[in-house]
């Protein structure tokens, strides 16, 4: 067979400008640096948020147990869902967007390098206000859903749900901000020659992502800003003695909730897209029907939002469209599905740990696509949601999914992210014990569902038909954490220690793969002209980018000032610009607090601060 | 190559630990099960569930088995040449297209028909329900009958049974699994859900609440009772009567057969006239309900329990004394005793024919019952009812009750009052 991979050199290339000091990552501009501030942060919270989950499980393991009380647990649940939605899964994407998009379509950096700096801080700053509660036993415990009017101050009278509506009202800025700037860069910043229909499939998702952001999220801040209101303000659009309807709080919150969904799983769609041919060596199978598909998913996921609500009694008529408008995804989805098969039949499939990974979401993925069909029959799922069977679905499709894909895609790029391998001994344990564990959790939540166990309780009874589910579900958590924590060493070892890479250590065909890894400052020495979907199984890498001789000087590469490429410089502003709208925001607190002044002084201070802040950052030069 | 058959190995061992598992899961007893078929209701949901169940076993399988194939045959082998490098089949997309839509297409008419169907109008002869859910319990209220009780619900077989689901405060969800499909209440609506238990004898089940509502969610469930309809109206002329004390349950009317029933609501009997019945209705007889069916919920560590000596001295006269002097009367109403009229807890009319406490948490015994008065709060978090055992420490507003608190005597009293409510 022919290798694509070219040798490695003994030594990690470096242009010898590369800055390692705190101040180099607090002001960093750089796209792959906070990318990787973006996959570090994720990961913590991923560790976090499994924790919470671990103690889930424990609590669950048998019945009547007394680890933790209801109160606790509520807030156990609420966090994990909230962590993993918002801390874990979005930014893991958002990792994978900024390392990866200029990079895919031959790029120096996003359109707006401080912007997304910008958006990694202010996501840093509702993460911790988010997260940071539980440890004083004051997390929000209202579920990841916050259901009005549990929600409402007569209801849940302590600080709890305000720091998850503060929390997720800073998160949205991140997110809206950080989805402008990459459908900007992919409109514009585009190599010559990558006509949309080049573009690689991870880009394209990404692509179709960034829109799914900035029509959902308005929503999401629409509905927290009236409960925001709501409990700082005292107005009444979800107190129901006042006469508020809750199902406004609910249809709202899943014209968000839905697309959400596919937010967080089509990114894990494009990663596969890219590792399922590489490791086949075959072109992606379908390339334009995946590329539809993944659009129509995205513009369908509008239009479902209501069979989360098959309960509340919408009447026949709304639970009658919901049911069809959401068996009609399961075409694209499946579409999806037979077409990655068909990319590796009559392939070279090469099993690396990324592979397996990516194939496991196939496999797992369907899984939870077909107990999506049985919930989308309104009658059915009046006796699936709210159960077991519920948490068993949504866990086939973001662990099984968007998990596995992410993973997929560690060990795909953590090359050309680090310039080193991540040991596939490792990662092949890794794999087993974390797919295996997450079967074993996972699919007994099906059998205890149905069985009538209901979800978000914090005990059940003994003899209720349950227990060995439960105890099933509970010990693959185990095998689950061995994974992970196998991973971790993985991760942490091969950053530092692991073989040196080179520039294409799998045969891949996509840009990213043309240039060094890790890759120098300014990505590419020349934009590259691009001729088709595979350019480096297509054209020679050499046609594509610089020669050596050209791009290196002296046994390093050459830096971007000896290149004559201009590059934004560091800067401050967009992490004070964070830190001053998150306190902003949390002033909001000593309203609830009852001292005004306070809430006033800073909320006056911090909005002048943030205001001189933007009036700097727009008048200092980018570059 | 190794890692293949590696493979390979691994995914006999998990194919054969998941067939385990499902052998292991049709030995066990599931009381809960969704799968019954003693509604019309449930019956429709099962009928879909089938076809689901079905279409998607059998995608799930192909899809499974072309991959396994796929990756097994096409695995790469040492020197194997470049692919052939295809990119896509046209016929092949419209296929996998088109397949899919016309399974739906046999998924999608079954569901919007029983959408419809399931939704349509209750038949006007069947008995109303209003449930009336409140954090963490439930009021069931039978306007017909004009009775008003809690977290116990009887249902004459046979007969369709209109629930107006309705809540006090944030929203809940009413189900029970073995019957049929969960409707949520929620606040300012009235919504409607209705079956006809007609499959099934007299049996006792779970309902609990599905809807995510607050600290004690899990400790929000209920009970239900399917008896023979001649017991149903026993039952319901008594409930209607004040309280009668110390009386031994009357025996089942009937005894407890299937009945089968195709027309829905066609045993719609008139309640019986309350000056005719016995002076003690019909009550659920306990040695006939299933071991699951009782709570087992562990006392909570820290609270003394109350001695059976103590408790053995309480007498029902003295505590209906104390209980109409204390905090009780401001939530509690117990028709026929004139000072117990409050609305916001449970009606404790005819709480001693009850089986189970605090919204099926415990055994309705003396011994939880007692130490339910004395600390409710421990016993379940979060609830309204506030601590009254003299010296308790009330674990929500973190202080002891000194003033107006109960001692364990007067505990044991009041005990035997609500216990002796048949």
């Amino acid at each position: 067979m022919t290798t694509m991979a070219a040798p490695a050199p003994a030594t990690l290339p470096t242009t010898g400008e590369y800055k390692t000091g705190i101040w180099s990552w607090l002001t960093t501009v750089d796209h792959k640096r906070i990318g990787i501030l973006y996959l570090v942060t994720a990961l913590f919270f991923f560790v976090w948020g499994g924790l919470e989950a671990a103690i889930i499980r424990a609590q669950l393991a048998g019945p009547n147990m007394g680890l933790v009380t209801a109160q606790q647990y509520n807030q156990l649940f609420t966090m994990h869902g909230t962590t993993m939605v918002f801390l874990v899964i979005m930014p893991l994407s958002s990792a994978f967007f900024n390392f990866l998009i200029p990079l895919q379509i031959g790029a120096r950096d996003v359109a707006f390098p401080r912007l997304n700096a910008f958006s990694y801080w202010v996501f840093l700053a509702g993460g911790i206000v988010v997260t940071l509660p539980i440890l004083f036993g004051m997390a929000p415990d209202g579920g990841w859903f916050g259901y009005a009017p549990l929600t409402t101050k007569a209801y849940s009278s302590g600080y709890n749900i305000d720091y998850w509506v503060l929390g997720l009202q800073i998160l949205g800025v991140a997110s809206l901000a950080a989805a402008f700037n990459f459908i900007t860069t992919i409109i514009n910043m585009r190599a010559p020659g990558m006509v949309l229909m080049r573009m690689p499939v991870f880009t394209w998702m990404s692509f179709v992502v960034q829109f799914l952001v900035i029509l959902a999220f308005p929503v999401i801040t629409a509905a927290l800003v009236f409960l925001l209101f709501d409990r700082f303000f005292g107005t009444n659009f979800y107190t129901v003695a006042a006469g508020a309807d809750p199902l406004l709080w609910q249809h709202l919150f899943w014209v968000f909730g839905h697309p959400e969904v596919y937010i967080l799983i089509l990114p894990a769609f494009g990663l596969v897209s890219e590792v399922l041919p590489t490791f086949s060596r075959k072109p992606l199978f379908g390339y334009p029907v995946i590329v539809y598909s993944g659009i129509l998913i995205g513009a369908l996921g509008f239009g479902v939002w209501a069979h989360h609500m098959f309960s509340v009694g919408m009447g026949p008529i709304a639970d009658s469209v919901f049911s069809v408008t959401t068996m009609l995804i399961a075409i694209p989805t499946g579409v999806k599905i037979l077409n990655w098969v068909s990319t590796m039949w009559g392939g070279q499939i090469r099993f690396t740990t990324s592979m397996m990974f990516a194939i496991a979401l196939v496999a797992m993925f369907t899984v939870g696509g077909i107990s999506g069909i049985m919930h989308s029959s309104a009658p059915a799922d009046l006796q699936q949601t709210d159960s077991y069977f519920v948490v068993a679905h949504f866990h086939y499709v973001l662990v099984g999914g968007a998990v596995l894909g992410i993973m997929a895609g560690v060990y795909y790029y953590f090359p050309k992210l680090t310039g080193r391998m991540l040991d596939e001994t490792l990662g092949k344990w890794h794999f087993w014990t974390f797919v295996i564990g997450t079967n074993l959790t996972f699919f007994p939540m099906h059998m205890s569902g149905l069985y009538g166990m209901p979800r978000r309780i914090y005990t059940y009874d003994a003899g209720q038909g349950w227990e060995m589910y439960n105890l099933l579900s509970s010990i693959g958590v185990i095998f689950q954490a061995i994974g992970m924590t196998i991973f971790f060493v993985n991760f942490i070892r091969s950053w530092k220690k692991g073989a040196i890479a080179g520039n294409n250590p799998w045969g891949a065909p996509t840009l990213e793969w043309a240039i060094p890894s890790p890759v120098p400052d300014y990505n590419f020495a020349h934009i590259p002209v691009v001729t088709s979907r595979y350019p480096l199984w297509d054209q020679k890498a050499g046609d594509l980018v610089k020669s050596e001789a050209e791009t290196t000087t002296g046994g390093r590469l050459k830096t971007a000032a000896e290149l004559g490429i201009p590059m934004p410089f560091p800067t401050i502003l967009p992490l004070v610009a964070a830190v001053f709208m998150t306190a902003m925001l949390c002033g909001l607190l000593f309203i609830h607090a009852g001292n005004l002044p306070l809430a006033l002084g800073i909320m006056i201070t911090c909005g002048l601060g943030l205001a001189f802040t933007l009036i700097k950052w727009l008048t200092s030069p980018l570059e | 190559m190794t890692g293949t058959s590696r493979l390979r190995r691994s995914l006999g061992a998990a194919t054969a630990a998941l067939a385990l598992a499902a052998l292991a899961a049709c030995g066990s007893d599931h009381p809960n099960s969704t799968f019954l078929h003693w509604t019309e209701f449930g019956r429709d949901i099962d009928f879909l569930w089938d076809r689901l169940l079905g279409w998607g076993t059998a995608v799930f399988v192909l899809v499974e088995a072309v991959l396994v194939y796929t990756i097994i045959r096409f695995r790469a082998k040492p020197d194997g040449p470049t692919p052939v490098q295809t990119h896509g089949n046209t016929t092949l997309e419209i296929t996998w297209t088109i397949v899919p839509a016309v399974i739906l297409v046999f998924i999608a008419v079954p569901t919007v028909r029983t959408v419809f169907k399931t939704q349509a109008k209750a038949p006007d002869s069947a008995l109303q329900v209003e449930v009336i859910g409140h954090q963490w319990w439930w009021e069931f209220k039978y306007p017909q009958y004009g009775i008003t009780t809690a977290n116990e619900l009887y249902l004459p077989v046979g007969r369709t049974v209109n629930f107006a689901l309705k809540t006090k405060d944030v929203l809940h969800s009413f189900w029970i699994p073995n019957l049929g499909g969960k409707r949520d209440l929620i606040s300012n609506r009235t919504n409607y859900l209705w079956f006809t238990p007609d499959s099934i004898g007299a049996a006792a089940m779970n309902g609990q609440c599905a809807e995510y509502c607050g600290d004690s969610h899990a400790n929000m469930k209920f009970k239900v009772f399917t008896v023979a309809p001649a017991d149903f109206e026993s039952w319901a002329a008594h409930q209607k009567r004040p309280a009668v004390f110390g009386v031994a349950p009357a025996a089942p009317a009937t005894p407890a057969v299937p009945v089968k029933s195709a027309a829905r609501g066609a045993v719609a009997a008139a309640p019986a006239p309350a000056d005719t019945a016995p002076p003690v209705g019909y009550a659920f007889p306990a040695d006939q309900i299933k071991p699951f069916w009782w709570p087992k919920t562990p006392l909570p560590a820290g609270l003394a329990e109350i001695p059976d000596a103590v408790l053995a001295q309480g007498d029902a006269a003295r505590g209906k004394d104390t209980y109409s002097r204390s905090a009780c009367i401001g939530c509690h109403t117990i028709t026929g005793n004139p000072m117990s009229m409050g609305v916001i807890g449970p009606n404790l009319t005819h709480f001693g024919s009850r089986h189970t406490l605090a919204a099926g948490l415990f055994p309705n015994d003396a011994k939880h019952l007692a130490m339910w008065i004395k600390n409710s709060r421990m016993m379940k978090p979060g609830v309204l009812m506030n601590t009254q055992g003299m010296n308790e420490m009330d674990p929500m507003m973190h202080q002891k009750v000194t003033t107006g608190g109960l001692t364990d005597a007067q505990v044991a009293d009041v005990v035997a009052y609500l216990r002796a409510l048949k």
